[in-house]
């Protein structure tokens, strides 16, 4: 088979908060659900499983007993992400997409994912954290947004106000 | 709709998946936030080629197609209130702009919308045109509210950090402020570096 036209790359980044999940169903959603079996971009759904060192931060003496734990965790964190990510695809008849993970940090992560697949487009979902969060804790949508050598869309679940 | 006589479950769930189907279907309605930068248009081509399969109708399904609105916002510049002080200066920005400044102003609208209407031509999506007048990001989040649209595209300068926190950044406020999902569309690298450099140089 002729590999004929080539279909722009979309990823998506995932954690294990909701907002990723809304994330990822909206674009599922406009993007690939409507236009079965022809999708209009090539899907890859990353993880970025934090660094078990990182993730345990400036700890006192105990931290090197701890460390063993917080990997199992995290590993069984990035496991969860997957099979929810896989399942959503599912649900929606969204097949062909690519599932990876890779460790370290999220930002650094995403980026070169996008470089490696001449990625067209990159999702991320948003914490929406104020000023001061996004300040203390850094924004990964923020530090995409600037750094990635693609376009970024952040969806943001919305907060309902009635 | 039949199958409301069926209240128990199954026939039911077939026909709200198909009218979730049909409602997932529906083309979206994109807003493209448009000034004179170089960055902008490449933005909007970028847009109008990527997203076209989310927004241009197909005859072929006879599915309408979604709605395209290009917003400009022309900035209300400090440089036309005249030093009078206190917080009555700020009122006077909008009256007191001189008479062939607007026309400029008006010029350089109508040639921006020309050119991006002619980017727009022939993608089969219905395109309109907003113009606002106040602070750009303040608006671009205004219009973005009122009109519920489903995404907002904003081309971005490239602005390196320290320029970003002095110069302000429309696509920042924007992507935190913005009540729907949010494109930002990176120019390609070798121009954007020429582009602010020549930015720089015309000024």
């Amino acid at each position: 088979m002729a590999t004929g036209e080539e279909k722009p790359v979309m990823v998506v980044g995932m954690d294990e908060s909701e907002q990723s999940t809304y994330a990822l169903e909206w674009t599922l959603d406009r993007f690939f659900a409507p236009y079965a079996p022809n999708f209009p971009f090539k899907l890859f759904i990353v993880h970025a499983k934090p660094n078990a060192v990182s993730a345990v931060g400036l700890a006192g003496p105990g931290a090197a007993e701890v460390l063993p734990y917080v990997d199992t965790d995290l590993k069984h964190i990035a496991a969860r992400v997957i099979e929810m990510a896989k399942g959503i695809c599912q649900s929606k008849s969204v097949d062909g997409a690519m599932f990876e993970v890779f460790e370290g940090d999220a930002r650094s992560i995403l980026c070169d994912v996008v470089d490696k697949h001449h990625a067209s487009l990159l999702v991320v979902g948003s914490h929406g954290y104020g000023a001061i969060k996004r300040a203390v804790l850094g924004s990964v949508s923020d530090y995409c947004a600037h750094h990635a050598h693609c376009s970024v869309m952040i969806v943001k679940k919305p907060k309902i106000k009635h | 709709m039949e199958t409301y006589v069926d209240a128990i479950g199954v026939d039911t769930e077939a026909t709200t998946t198909e009218t979730t189907a049909k409602q997932n279907k529906k083309k979206l309605k994109v807003m493209v936030a448009m000034d004179e930068s170089k960055n902008s248009f490449y933005a909007l081509e970028w847009a109008v080629e990527h997203l076209r399969d989310v927004i241009s109708a197909e005859p072929e399904t006879d599915q309408a197609g979604g709605l395209l609105t290009l917003v400009h916002v022309h900035p209300t510049y400090l440089q036309y209130i005249y030093p009078s002080g206190g917080t009555a200066s700020a009122m006077y920005a909008i009256d007191s702009v001189p008479e062939s400044m607007k026309k400029a102003r008006e010029e350089s609208t109508t040639k921006l919308f020309t050119r991006s209407l002619e980017i727009c031509r022939g993608k089969l999506v219905k395109t309109e045109t907003m113009i606002l007048e106040g602070d750009p990001k303040e608006m671009i989040c205004q219009a973005v509210e009122q009109t519920h649209v489903d995404l907002l595209v904003v081309g971005s300068r490239g602005l390196g950090m320290i320029k970003r926190a002095f110069l302000g950044s429309v696509s920042d406020y924007c992507a935190q402020h913005a009540k729907c999902p949010i494109l930002i569309v990176r120019p390609p690298r070798e121009t954007s570096t020429s582009s602010s450099t020549k930015e720089h140089k015309s000024k």
